[in-house]
C-alpha cells in the first residue's frame, strides 16, 4: 500500500505556515503588505523555528509597527500557535517533517495490549492493514495528524468562509481521510457482531471528533477574520440608532479607526501647503549680505488656522445616540481638532467640552445626558448659545448641529440661526432623521435648510466620516 | 548569513555579553532585533517612553561595533540642507572672487558672446563639485568608508516631509545629490531612529525598518540596570529602589520616572551616604525622580502606601 501521507520539505512547509500566519494577522488587523512578509521569512530563517521566544521577537520587530499593533501581534501570535499547536512553533511549523515516519512505524509495531483480543475469529482482523483504522485503533498521535492535515490540505479547508459550513467540511475531510472503509465496516457489523460494531463506532465518534476540532480551527484562524470585517462594513452602514449596546466595543474601535485615518490624512495635508510664495522683499534684504546674489531665497509663510470646531448637539431622547457617536468622532480627532468645544442641549444649553476634556468620552456623554436631557426646544437652545458663545464665532468656525429639528411647534428662532450663519465660517445641519421625513410634522427642517450652509442626512458612520473629511479638506 | 560589516553582531547571546560589558543590560528582544538589524540591513525605529535608553542602545552599539556614531538631532523645521548636505556657499562666493581676474584670461581672443560662452563651458560645474560640499550627518554616515553607527534621534519631531527624504537613505542607503548624482554608502552604516510617539510615523518609513518598542522595565531588569550604571550601591537599597520606583510608576502621573531617573536617584542617594530607604530621606529626594509638582504631591500623599511596598 503506498503510503497516501507523503511529507513535504520542511522548508516550504515552514514558510507555507508564516503564509497562513500573516493571512491571520491581517485579519486581525495588523497590516501585513508583501515586503514585511519577505522581512518576515528572511528574519524567520536566520532566527530558526526551535526557539519560540526568538521567532515572536523576530517576527514582531518585522511585522507589528507601532506599540499598539505589537500588543496585537503578541496576541494574535500566541493565539494562532496554540491553535495550530499544542506545543511550539516548531513543531506546528515542521508537522509533517517529523511525524511523517510514524505512519508506518504504527502500523508495524502495534501495542501490547492491543494484541490480547487477537483471536483467528476477531470480525476487525479484516479492517487490519488499513492506515486509518491502525492508527486510530492504536491512538497512533502523530500519524492520525498527519493524516488529518493531509485531508485538510486536500480539501482545502481554509478556504471556510461561513460558520454553518462546517457539517459539509467535515464529511469531506472524512471522506479524504478514507472513512468509508469503517462506515462499511459497521454497517456490516451492525446485525452479526455487536462488541465489533461498538468498537468502530467509537473510533469513528473519535475521528469525527478531531476532524470537527480541525475544521473549527481553520474557521477560526481564517474566516472569521472575514467575518469580522464583514460585521465591521455593515456595522459602519448601519443606522446608528439601532445600534446596540453589546455592539459598543466593536464599534469605538471602528470610530477610532477612521479617526486615525483621518487624523493621519489631514494632519500631513496642513504641513504640506505651510511654505507659501516667494518673499521678494525679505529676500533681497538678505542678499546684501552676498553681493546681491540671492542665496538665500525666503517665502511667504502660508497661515493655515486649524479649524475650530463647535458642535451643538440635540440629545434629548430621539437623536441622543447620534449625539453621542459625533462627538465620539469629533473627540477620536483631537489631534487634527485641538480646539473642538461642544454644546449640549435639549431645551436649555450648556457647554459640555470641559466634561470631553477631562472624562473619557462614554463618561461624558453619560454626564451630558443626565445634565440636558430633557424636552426639545431650539429656539431657546440657540438663544442660550447666542449669549454664551456668539462673540467668538468667526471666520474661522465650523458650526456643527446635529439634530432633527423637531421643534414641538415652537418658535425655532431663524434669526438667530441666520447671524451664526452671517458670523461663522461654516454652519453645518446635521440632521439623522431620512430626507423623505424632513418638514413633516412638527419637523422645521425645510425652514432650517435656508439658513445653513450645508444640511445633511447623517445617521450611520460612512456618513458621519464622509462629512468630517470634507470638513477637514476644506481649504477655505 | 551575518552581515560580515558587523561580526560582532552575529549571535544575540554574544550580542548581550558585549552590550552589558559596555554597561547595557538589553532583553533578548532588544538582542534578537540588533541581531535582525546587522544581518537584515535595516534600520530600526525604537520607540517607547522617555528615558527607557533608546538613545542609549545606539550609543552602546556604536561603542560594541566600534565604529563612529553619527547623530542627527531631529526638529521642526529640519529639512536636508541640514541633514543630508549643503553646498559651501561662502567659499563658492570666495572663489568666484578670486577666480574674476582668471577670467580674462579664459576669454581672453574670444570673440562675441557666443565664443565666449563656449569656452567658459568648457569648464564645467567647477563650483558644483565635491570639493564645494558640506556633508551633514546622513551623509557623513553613507561616507565613511568602515561604516558607522547612524542615529536619527526623535524622528517624530521632524517634519513629514523630512520622513520622505529619509527613506532613499534608509531603504538604498544611497544620498541622491542633483548636482552630482548619486552617492551610494561605502559600507553601509546600522541606522538607529527613535521615536516619543508625539505623533504617528508614515506608513513608508515604519515598512523600511524593524520595530522595536521598549517599556518601562521589569523589576528584576531595572534592579540589574542600576546595579550596572551603579555598582556602589548595596544589593538591598538597589532592591528597595527599584521596588519602590515601580509602585511610583503605577500612580496616575503626568510623567512617569524612567530609567534615567531611577539611577539618577541612586547616585543621589550614594551621594548622601544612605543605607536604607526611610520616609524623610525620600521626601528629600522625590524632586529626582519625579519632574511636576503636582507629581511630587501625589507621591507626597501616597507615601505610606508606597513605602510599604518594599517592605514587603
Amino acid at each position: 500500500m503506498s503510503n497516501p501521507y507523503r511529507p513535504t520539505t520542511p522548508q516550504s512547509t515552514s514558510s507555507d505556515q508564516l503564509l497562513a500566519f500573516m493571512q491571520f494577522l491581517r485579519g486581525k488587523n495588523i497590516p501585513v503588505s508583501p515586503a514585511d512578509t519577505l522581512d518576515a521569512i528572511e528574519a524567520a530563517e536566520l532566527l530558526g523555528y526551535m526557539d519560540r521566544t526568538l521567532l515572536k521577537n523576530g517576527l514582531a520587530a518585522t511585522l507589528a509597527k507601532s506599540s499598539h499593533e505589537l500588543i496585537a501581534f503578541e496576541s494574535a501570535f500566541d493565539d494562532y500557535f496554540k491553535i495550530a499547536s499544542n506545543t511550539s512553533p516548531a513543531d506546528a511549523i515542521a508537522t509533517d517533517d517529523q511525524s511523517a515516519k510514524p505512519v508506518n512505524e504504527g502500523i508495524s509495531a502495534l501495542p501490547e495490549e492491543m494484541a490480547a483480543p487477537h483471536d483467528v475469529n476477531d470480525p476487525l482482523e479484516g479492517l487490519r492493514g488499513n492506515a486509518l483504522f491502525d492508527a486510530l485503533e492504536s491512538r497512533d498521535e502523530s500519524a492520525l495528524s498527519v493524516a488529518i492535515e493531509t485531508a485538510a490540505a486536500d480539501v482545502r479547508v481554509e478556504e471556510i468562509s461561513l460558520f454553518t459550513q462546517r457539517g459539509q467540511y467535515v464529511r469531506k475531510m472524512l471522506d479524504a481521510l478514507g472513512e468509508e472503509a469503517l462506515r462499511a465496516a459497521a454497517i456490516e457489523f451492525e446485525q452479526s457482531e455487536p462488541a465489533a460494531f461498538e468498537a468502530v463506532q467509537a473510533l469513528r465518534e473519535q475521528l469525527r471528533e478531531r476532524v470537527r476540532d480541525r475544521v473549527e480551527r481553520a474557521y477560526l484562524i481564517h474566516a472569521s477574520a472575514q467575518t469580522e470585517d464583514l460585521l465591521d462594513e455593515s456595522l459602519s452602514k448601519l443606522k446608528l440608532g439601532n445600534i446596540d449596546h453589546s455592539q459598543m466595543a466593536r464599534l469605538k474601535r471602528l470610530i477610532e479607526r477612521m479617526a486615525r485615518k483621518l487624523a493621519a490624512r489631514h494632519g500631513r495635508k496642513r504641513r504640506r501647503y505651510r511654505r507659501g510664495k516667494l518673499h521678494v522683499g525679505e529676500t533681497v534684504r538678505k542678499s546684501v549680505a552676498t553681493d546681491g546674489i540671492p542665496f538665500h531665497p525666503r517665502w511667504r509663510k502660508i497661515e493655515r488656522k486649524r479649524p475650530q470646531i463647535m458642535a451643538i448637539c440635540d440629545v434629548s431622547g430621539s437623536v441622543a445616540a447620534y449625539a453621542k457617536f459625533l462627538l465620539m468622532f469629533i473627540y477620536a480627532l483631537q489631534d487634527v481638532l485641538p480646539r473642538t468645544r461642544s454644546f449640549a442641549f435639549s431645551a436649555a444649553l450648556g457647554e459640555v467640552s470641559d466634561l470631553f476634556n477631562t472624562l473619557p468620552v462614554e463618561e461624558a456623554i453619560e454626564k451630558v445626558n443626565l445634565k440636558y436631557g430633557g424636552a426639545t426646544d431650539y429656539g431657546r437652545a440657540l438663544d442660550d448659545f447666542s449669549a454664551l458663545a456668539l462673540a467668538e464665532v468667526n471666520h474661522a468656525t465650523t458650526l456643527i448641529i446635529l439634530g432633527d429639528a423637531r421643534n414641538n411647534q415652537a418658535d425655532p428662532r431663524l434669526d438667530l440661526l441666520s447671524e451664526m450663519k452671517a458670523r461663522a465660517k461654516q454652519l453645518i445641519w446635521l440632521n439623522p432623521e431620512s430626507t423623505r421625513l424632513w418638514g413633516t410634522g412638527d419637523s422645521e427642517m425645510l425652514r432650517v435648510r435656508r439658513h445653513c450652509h450645508v444640511v445633511k442626512e447623517c445617521n450611520n458612520l460612512n456618513q458621519l466620516a464622509r462629512i468630517i473629511d470634507q470638513l477637514l479638506s476644506d481649504r477655505r | 548569513m551575518p552581515n560580515s560589516d558587523y561580526p560582532a553582531l552575529g549571535d544575540i547571546g554574544a550580542i548581550q555579553t558585549a552590550f552589558e560589558a559596555a554597561g547595557y543590560i538589553c532583553t533578548t528582544r532588544i538582542a534578537t532585533v540588533v541581531k535582525l538589524a546587522a544581518a537584515l540591513e535595516k534600520p530600526v525605529l525604537i520607540e517607547g517612553p522617555p528615558g527607557v535608553g533608546k538613545t542609549e542602545l545606539a550609543k552602546t552599539c556604536a561603542e560594541v561595533v566600534n565604529r563612529p556614531l553619527v547623530r542627527l538631532q531631529c526638529y521642526e523645521g529640519l529639512d536636508e540642507s541640514k541633514a543630508l548636505y549643503e553646498w559651501k556657499y561662502g567659499k563658492q562666493l570666495l572663489y568666484t572672487q578670486l577666480l574674476k581676474e582668471q577670467l580674462g584670461d579664459i576669454l581672453d581672443g574670444a570673440k562675441g558672446l557666443t565664443e565666449s560662452m563656449n569656452r567658459l563651458h568648457q569648464f564645467g560645474d567647477v563650483f558644483y563639485s565635491e570639493a564645494f560640499l558640506e556633508p551633514r550627518p546622513l551623509l557623513k554616515a553613507m561616507e565613511s568608508d568602515t561604516g558607522s553607527v547612524l542615529l536619527i534621534d526623535e524622528i517624530d519631531k521632524a517634519d513629514f516631509e523630512f520622513e520622505s527624504l529619509l527613506l532613499e537613505v534608509l531603504s538604498d542607503f544611497q544620498v541622491s545629490i542633483p548636482e552630482l548624482g548619486t552617492i551610494n554608502a561605502q559600507s553601509k552604516p546600522l541606522v538607529f531612529l527613535t521615536s516619543n510617539d508625539t505623533r504617528d510615523l508614515s506608513d513608508a518609513l515604519k515598512r523600511r525598518c524593524l520595530h522595536l518598542h521598549i517599556p518601562f522595565p521589569s523589576v528584576e531588569l531595572e534592579a540589574r540596570i542600576v546595579a550596572s550604571r551603579v555598582p556602589d550601591l548595596s544589593q538591598s537599597l538597589t532592591d528597595q529602589l527599584v521596588h519602590f520606583v515601580h509602585a511610583i510608576r503605577s500612580l496616575d502621573l503626568k510623567k512617569a520616572p524612567a530609567i534615567s531617573e531611577t539611577i539618577d536617584w541612586a547616585k543621589s542617594l550614594i551621594l548622601l551616604h544612605a543605607n536604607e530607604l526611610e520616609g524623610n530621606l525620600v521626601l528629600d529626594t522625590l524632586n529626582v525622580l519625579l519632574k511636576y509638582e503636582e507629581d511630587i504631591k501625589i507621591a507626597e500623599s501616597q507615601l505610606p502606601k508606597l513605602m510599604a511596598t518594599i517592605t514587603a
